[in-house]
């Protein structure tokens, strides 16, 4: 009986922490893998992390309409090496704008954050000049010809 | 002062006849060489659809010089000439060179970076099925 007892009393201690352990939301080992998860996945695939960031991956519990997979996204202009994104070329900003006119946040593009921040720029100067809109769609979007017309 | 490259567009109401339009490059390029700048490129883009109303217009004609100067004070003076044409609805003058060269260092950058990577000899297709057989040779 003393040692149902002992065995009683030893059993208590290691059930607590289990029971703490269990909960959701809790500590590294939780499921979703907390804030720590996407960057690992990012090392592993061997790219820079830019490209696996953004997109967000298999990041946490979300609730929202978002789904909970999503594919890795990587920037565009990283991939095809642009250096200069060019305010006048409309028909490559007009991707990265809303059909209201408005800009395309990161995580739905898959655009580094280098490269956001110059397109935010293209595109604002693009507006200024009425190649794109403020608000409302972009109807002739097409890349200006260039005519040389002053030949003297 | 550096060289200074600057893009200037402006656009011109949709029906102005072209001697307006020969007035007002006529007076850009007046100005670039009194002050000492140099037109590098003149392009005219046609009739475009614009993104939103302009002075009333639904379209406008663009046209794109591209200058290069030592002396900033040529755009303002470009721009005041602008500003006083009735022909011209919108312009605007952006300068072009940090871009560049943030550019061009970034081109170098990524050419150094990839003349130090050691590269891999291409694979030819004939070398991995000449040891294959030979394996399955002894293995058979």
């Amino acid at each position: 009986m003393a040692e149902e007892q002992k065995q009683g009393g030893q059993e208590a201690p290691p059930a607590a922490p289990r029971a703490e352990g269990g909960t959701p939301g809790g500590g590294h080992g939780g499921p979703g893998g907390g804030h720590g998860g996407p960057r690992r996945e990012g090392g592993r695939e061997g790219g820079p992390r830019r490209e696996g960031g953004p997109g967000g991956g298999p990041g946490g519990p979300r609730r929202g309409k978002r789904q909970y997979f999503r594919k890795k996204k990587v920037c565009k202009f990283c991939v095809e090496k642009m250096d200069l994104i060019d305010y006048k070329r409309a028909d490559i900003l007009s991707q990265f704008v809303q059909e209201r006119g408005k800009i395309l946040p990161r995580r739905m593009t898959g655009v580094c954050a280098r490269h956001q921040r110059w397109l935010g720029v293209a595109i604002k100067r693009a507006r200024n000049i009425a190649l794109l809109p403020f608000a409302g769609s972009a109807v002739g979007s097409t890349a200006p010809k260039a005519v040389e017309a002053h030949k003297s | 002062m550096e060289e200074r490259l600057y893009d200037l567009i402006f656009i011109a109401r949709p029906a102005t006849p072209e001697d307006e339009i020969k007035k007002v490059i006529h007076s850009i390029e007046h100005a670039c060489t009194e002050k000492g700048g140099k037109i590098e490129k003149a392009e005219h883009w046609g009739t475009r659809k614009l993104a939103y109303r302009v002075a009333k217009h639904r379209e406008g004609m663009y046209y794109y010089h591209q200058i290069r100067t030592n002396h900033g004070e040529l755009i303002s003076e470009l721009e005041r000439r602008l500003h006083v044409q009735d022909s011209v609805i919108k312009y605007m003058t952006i300068r072009l060179d940090e871009d560049l060269k943030r550019q061009k260092k970034l081109t170098e950058k990524r050419e150094k970076r990839a003349a130090r990577r050691p590269r891999r000899p291409a694979a030819t297709p004939a070398a991995p099925a000449v040891p294959a057989p030979e394996q399955q040779a002894t293995a058979g």
